[in-house]
């Protein structure tokens, strides 16, 4: 793996080190975390990139390495496409963080954007999703079509954003199914796609009848799913063309507005050190590829809800909202705060899997 | 009863690869080559398996070409080590790298992409047979393969000739050669066929498996199948042992993750590894045996 990113690394190298046709042209360099594939994180980081290139035309250049570990590698990388010339980068995952900020310190004339964290710098955003208001609507879907009452989470690590979407996604499931248990397999690793579908298959084997796949970048969940007959949903890209039969609803994050507008804020001179929190509202988070096997009623619920969290006025962490242990985290209409959020360390009453501590 | 199905037929599924990847490292480690490259030859398999049974269309095709493909990569192996007599430990590490960047190479346009997988080996009424069938029965053909390698390599390497030969040249390549015995080309032929396994191994993650090609796939397994050579002591039974336990742990953890029980899924996801070097040690506990088991020139460069 090391070895392709440095051949690919090389290869960058040597792309920029072509003399600039024209002086004038913004480069942008994209640093992605695993190989761009059709799906999944990447791929999604990617379409953004190629909205840039729609949208300004021949006033930028990209340029991007994919598959780079976080750590020396990423660094390196990312120093080495500032040494070439690049004025804006974007950082895709989270661990690139300390490298990107300490890059950021030394050239203050460049622009980075970097997908989640927590650090700011005057040049140096980052952008998270409210992939939670998602989850809430696809765990309506959930609701609606299990008819075992049980429904499975295959979920990487217990990270924040991940606690988030389990919430999101168990509240909207209890609004339209209350009966429902709600079990969790803790991967504990980010890439493991043999191990993905093995504990989707153990979920099915305790009767859960609708699998949620969280972060999964292969389709190594959707597929066990479409080939046993049982209801998936999966996150980052739209999987249904592997599972044209029982894909339940995908959850896409569409970043090109973000991007753009960044871009666009690097070239005026406008840019500003922010955390961009993008959901239903702007567009940045959405839902495709409905089955059209939920029933009318649920649909019209559902739609509900987005229209109402489009236009700002619900928002799925509302109290009251108990945890697994019964402690009231959010009171009568008290709404989640986003640092809070950023920290979440609890799941909501009737998760069964308690969260590894 | 799900859960039991689940968990021995899984076990069997999860234990295909690890068992056919194990005996061919078995092999070379009894003819004193330590090929530490598995988890590269594996990869490589798998995208390679993948690739060839996509395009042909055939599962066969797919595996042939990870066997050939495995062998390559091991006979690249076999001529730094044996012919240029370069350090086996460090050989083998770099060829599991150049095999893992082959394999995101060969894989690269089929990124994410899924196959049908092989299917089910048709075993008539054994196959409907309530519980047992399910269990044992609903397999594809890989997974019987794999039980049949077993033996078949206990057989060749304690009752045979060959078995005998591989066997002295792993324990003394110098008294094999004063025997006339041509070390270089037997050693050459242990690794290509480990080669060959490990390619195979890897080919059935992909197309059997988890039938799609995602680089990375293979997670590490090639080096579980280094660790259960050793702590199987070199016993083709133990090995065998191990990759089962391995792969039947390796399902409960995550089946008592989805039962709620409340343990840190941490220790959990560790349990596998855990208990498999546990129990081997365990039952390999006494000295003298793996001395009498462990091929006494692994590892080493042989000169003459």
């Amino acid at each position: 793996m090391k070895l392709t990113t440095g051949l690919m690394a090389t290869a960058v190298a040597g792309l920029m080190a072509l003399p600039a046709v024209a002086e004038d042209k913004m480069k942008i360099g994209f640093v992605y975390p695993s190989p761009i594939a059709d799906v999944g994180w990447s791929a999604e980081l990617n379409a953004g990139r190629a909205a840039i290139e729609e949208h300004f035309g021949d006033k930028v250049e990209t340029l991007f390495v994919e598959n780079v570990p976080e750590g020396p590698d990423a660094a390196r990388i990312m120093n080495q496409m500032a040494a070439q010339g690049a004025d804006m980068i974007m950082l895709g995952s989270f661990g690139y963080m300390n490298d990107g900020i300490k890059l950021a310190q030394q050239r203050p004339e460049m622009t980075f954007i970097h997908a989640s964290g927590y650090k700011l710098a005057p040049n140096f955003s980052n952008f998270q999703s409210r992939n939670y208001e998602s989850s809430y609507l696809v765990g309506m879907a959930a609701g609606d079509v299990t008819e075992s009452n049980v429904v499975g989470i295959v979920a990487a690590y217990a990270i924040p954003e991940v606690i988030g979407m389990i919430n999101g996604f168990a509240l909207g499931l209890q609004e339209v199914n209350p009966d429902v248990t709600i079990k969790v397999v803790w991967l504990n690793s980010w890439f493991d796609p043999p191990k993905a579908q093995d504990s989707a298959r153990a979920l099915m084997a305790q009767q859960a009848d609708v699998i949620y796949s969280l972060y999964q970048d292969t389709p190594s969940v959707v597929t066990v799913a479409e080939e046993e007959g049982v209801w998936v949903i999966n996150t980052s890209s739209d999987m249904k063309a592997y599972a044209p039969n029982w894909l339940l609803a995908s959850q896409i994050a569409d970043w090109s507005s973000f991007f753009i507008e960044s871009v666009q804020a690097s070239m005026d001179g406008t840019f500003e050190g922010t955390a961009f929190w993008g959901g239903m509202a702007d567009g940045t988070v959405d839902v495709k590829s409905w089955s059209d096997k939920i029933s009318e009623g649920a649909m019209a619920r559902i739609t509900e809800a987005a229209d109402a969290m489009k236009a700002g006025s619900f928002h799925p962490l509302t109290g009251p909202v108990v945890d697994q242990d019964g402690t009231e985290r959010l009171a009568e209409g008290e709404t989640i705060a986003d640092p809070d959020l950023l920290g979440i360390d609890w799941l909501v009453a009737g998760v069964e899997t308690r969260l590894p501590n | 009863m799900d859960v039991l199905i689940f968990m021995v037929s899984g076990t069997l599924a999860a234990a295909t690869a690890l068992i056919f990847a194990a005996m061919g490292e078995l092999v070379a480690e009894k003819s004193g080559m330590l090929n530490l490259g598995i988890e590269g030859m594996m990869a490589t398999g798998a995208a390679m398996g993948f690739v060839a049974a996509t395009v042909s269309g055939s599962y066969t095709v797919g595996f042939i070409a990870a066997a050939l493909l495995g062998c390559v990569l091991s006979l690249i192996f076999a001529l730094l080590t044996l012919v240029f007599r370069a350090n086996q430990t460090a050989s083998g590490l770099a060829i599991g790298i150049l095999g893992l960047g082959l394999s995101s190479a060969i894989g690269k346009k089929y990124e994410s992409m899924t196959l049908p997988g092989v299917p089910d080996l048709p075993l008539g009424p054994l196959a409907q047979i309530p519980v047992i069938g399910p269990m044992f029965f609903q397999l594809d053909v890989m997974v019987y393969l794999s039980m049949l390698l077993i033996p078949v390599t206990w057989y060749v390497l304690n009752r045979t000739r060959l078995g005998l030969t591989i066997r002295a040249v792993g324990e003394s390549p110098v008294n094999a050669h004063a025997l006339g015995l041509r070390v270089l080309w037997i050693r050459a032929g242990c690794v290509a066929f480990g080669g060959a396994m490990a390619g195979i191994g890897g080919a059935y993650m992909s197309t059997a498996y988890t039938p799609l090609w995602a680089e990375g796939m293979i997670a590490g397994r090639g080096w579980i199948v280094v660790a259960l050579t050793v702590f199987g002591t070199w016993m083709v039974p133990r090995v065998a042992f191990g990759a089962y336990l391995f792969g039947s742990i390796s399902l409960l953890e995550l089946s008592i993750q989805a039962l709620g029980v409340n343990v840190p899924s941490q220790l959990m996801s560790a349990l596998p590894y855990l208990v498999t070097i546990f129990m081997l040690a365990l039952i390999s506990r006494n000295t003298l045996f793996i001395r009498l088991n462990s091929p006494a020139s692994l590892g080493a460069t042989f000169r003459l």
